[in-house]
Parts: structure tokens; sequence; C-alpha cells
């Protein structure tokens, strides 16, 4: 596959690309951009190289998950070496301000996206990969670089985990809704 | 039921995620041409590691090349001082290495480097000056073996009105 060809295949995947990547750096877009440019660049000086052995997408996956480990112990040791005495700087939301910060704060998103982070970073990858990515489990296991049967695991547990913190979260806002609606109902 | 049902709200969840992050993905065209023009860490990294080597390699030579040029330039002033002019040829009966007289003494030496860098510009006169010492100085390294017990004879002449007796006691080996 040339340049050109490549340019263009990875042109249709690279809103997907760009999703896999925010869910690989915990949602950070300044991140993502990042990543994926580092991405791009190793494809582009033969670093990382497309063999066929396997579906492109599942490919370029595999390429920004690494990649995004990478970064992000690269980061987390400047951080370690730079504030070691200071405290971190708080999580900043990457997407306020945005046009898409109106969907982001819907309540639903918020209470979905709060509920994806506290899932293990296996189980969440492989919910974002079946569900969002539209991947198959086995493909889920070859952008991944485990067993199919790991995968299944992952994807089983993390259902589980995301429906029940869902459904607590769910019950948490009903019951703080009924406190600001009717306050001596709850006591 | 309650499970598939569960399925199609995660799935409805995520599919609203993906419409939200293609809203605010970057365009393509701009990051391939940003990653397309920008200096690779990796490329900038060879060239660094090319342009080090080449600034090592070239130093190391440069004084390689000024060590080698001393000593080579020292043996040349040596060769040069090399055709003594007879006046300057000392007694056959003196030239012996105990009285071989060095072409540079080290205080010579080191006067003319102090002059030297105190005066970069006299630089050119300084060593036709040394040059000028060392040929008024120089003996033939081969000196010695030109020497023999005879030498006098060689290079006196017997005076005249001599007898012949004085002569023949001159040249003792001369058949009578």
């Amino acid at each position: 596959m040339d340049i050109q060809e490549l340019q263009a295949e990875l042109e249709k995947l690279h809103g997907a690309s760009f999703g896999w990547a925010l869910s690989c750096c915990r949602r950070d877009r300044a991140e993502a951009e990042e990543v994926l440019q580092t991405v791009y660049l190793k494809i582009l000086e033969g670093k990382a190289r497309y063999r066929g052995e396997s579906q492109l997408k599942t490919w370029l996956f595999a390429v920004i998950r690494k990649t995004a480990i990478t970064e992000q112990r690269k980061r987390l040791l400047r951080i370690l070496k730079l504030t070691a005495a200071s405290n971190p700087a708080p999580e900043q939301d990457s997407f306020a301000g945005e046009p898409a910060a109106t969907f982001e704060r819907s309540e639903a998103q918020k209470q979905f996206q709060l509920a994806l982070r506290t899932l293990p970073a296996r189980q969440r990858e492989v919910l974002h990969l079946v569900f969002y990515e539209d991947l198959s489990l086995r493909e889920a296991a070859d952008v991944m670089g485990i067993s199919i049967g790991s995968v299944r695991q992952h994807y089983e547990r993390g259902k589980k985990h995301l429906r029940e913190s869902l459904n607590r979260e769910e019950l948490d806002y009903g019951i703080s809704w009924q406190r600001k609606e009717t306050p001596d109902a709850v006591s | 039921m309650e499970s598939a049902g569960s399925e199609k709200r995660l799935q409805t969840l995520f599919r609203e995620l993906k419409l939200a992050d293609e809203r605010v993905a970057p365009d393509f065209i701009g990051v391939w041409n940003r990653v397309q023009t920008s200096p690779s860490p990796r490329g900038f990294r060879i060239s660094l590691a090319v342009a080090t080597a080449l600034t090592v390699i070239t130093l190391s030579s440069l004084v390689l090349w000024w060590k080698n040029w001393q000593p080579a330039q020292r043996s040349n002033q040596a060769v040069v001082s090399g055709p003594a002019t007879p006046d300057a040829m000392p007694a056959p009966g003196l030239a012996t290495p105990d009285h071989a007289v060095p072409v540079h003494s080290k205080s010579n030496r080191r006067n003319v480097k102090l002059v030297a860098r105190r005066h970069p510009a006299l630089n050119t006169t300084n060593v036709a000056i040394g040059e000028d010492v060392s040929i008024s100085n120089w003996q033939s390294p081969t000196a010695r073996l030109l020497q023999s017990p005879a030498d006098h004879v060689l290079t006196s002449l017997p005076q005249l009105d001599r007898s012949l007796i004085n002569l023949k006691t001159f040249l003792p080996d001369t058949p009578q």
C-alpha cells in the first residue's frame, strides 16, 4: 500500500481514530490530538508499517493504543520529575467552551462518562471498541493484543460494572432531585 | 429482557458519544499537513548525531594534524639547515659529537616562541633568523667518519727548502 492509498484510508478512519484516541487518553482532547499526530508521524516515517496481516482499522487502533500508553507514561514521568513536591494540577475539562460542551453537559451523558471513568482501563477499552467502534470481540482482542477469552471476560465485567454504576448514579440523581422537589418526603 | 434493554441503552449512549466526538474531531488534512511539515524528532535526532560526529571527526583530525605538523616543521628546519658553507665547516680535528652544537638550544627556542607570541607580525622574520642561526651552527652527522690520524698530512703542505730526509720522515711508508 503506497502512501497516497494509506492517506486516503486514514482519512476515512480519522473520526473513529480520534474517538479511540480520546478513549485511550481518558477523554483529554489535546492529548488525543497529540497521540493521533504522533501515530501519523510514525506511519509516515515507516516506524509503524502496515503489513496486511490484519484489518487496517485494527492495526491502526493497536498503534494508537500503544502510542497513547507510551505518551501517558512519558507524561507521568515528566510530571513526577517536575512536580515531585507540589500538588498535581486539577484535571481540566477539555470540552469546556466548545459547541459540543452543551451535549457533554447533558445529564445522561455526564453520568455515562463518569461511569466510564470509574471502569478499569481494559474494561473501558473493550466496551469502547465493541459499542463505539462496532468491532467484534476477536477484533478487539487483536487491537488490545490479548486473548479472546480475556476480552470476553473484560467485556462482560465491564458491561456489568457500567450498568451498576449508571443505575447507582441514576438513583442518586433521583434522590437528590426528589430532595430538591420535596425535601420533607426524603427525610 | 432486562439485559437486552440495558445493552441497547449502552449502545445509544455510546452512539451519542461518538456523534459528539465527531463534531469536535480535528480536520484530517490539517493534522496530516502538520505532521508532514513539522520536523520529525527522529530526523532531528539523526541530523544532530551526524552533525556532532562530523564536528568530533573534524576537531580530532585537526588536533592530529597539528601534532604531526609541529615535529615535521622541526625536522624540516633541520633539513633546511643542511647546505652548509665550507667556511662554516668546523676544523676536522674539532668535529667530535661532544662539541656538536645543538640545532636549537632550549632557551633559544623559548625566546623565539615568546617573541613570536608577543609580536605575531614578526613571526616570519623570526623564522628566517632561526633558520640562519641553525645554518651557521650546522654540523654534518657524518663528519666523524671523515676523520683519520693522517688528517694533518692532507690539510698541510710540506715547506719549501726542506731536505729529502725530512720529506721521508714526513712520508714514512713510501718505498725508498
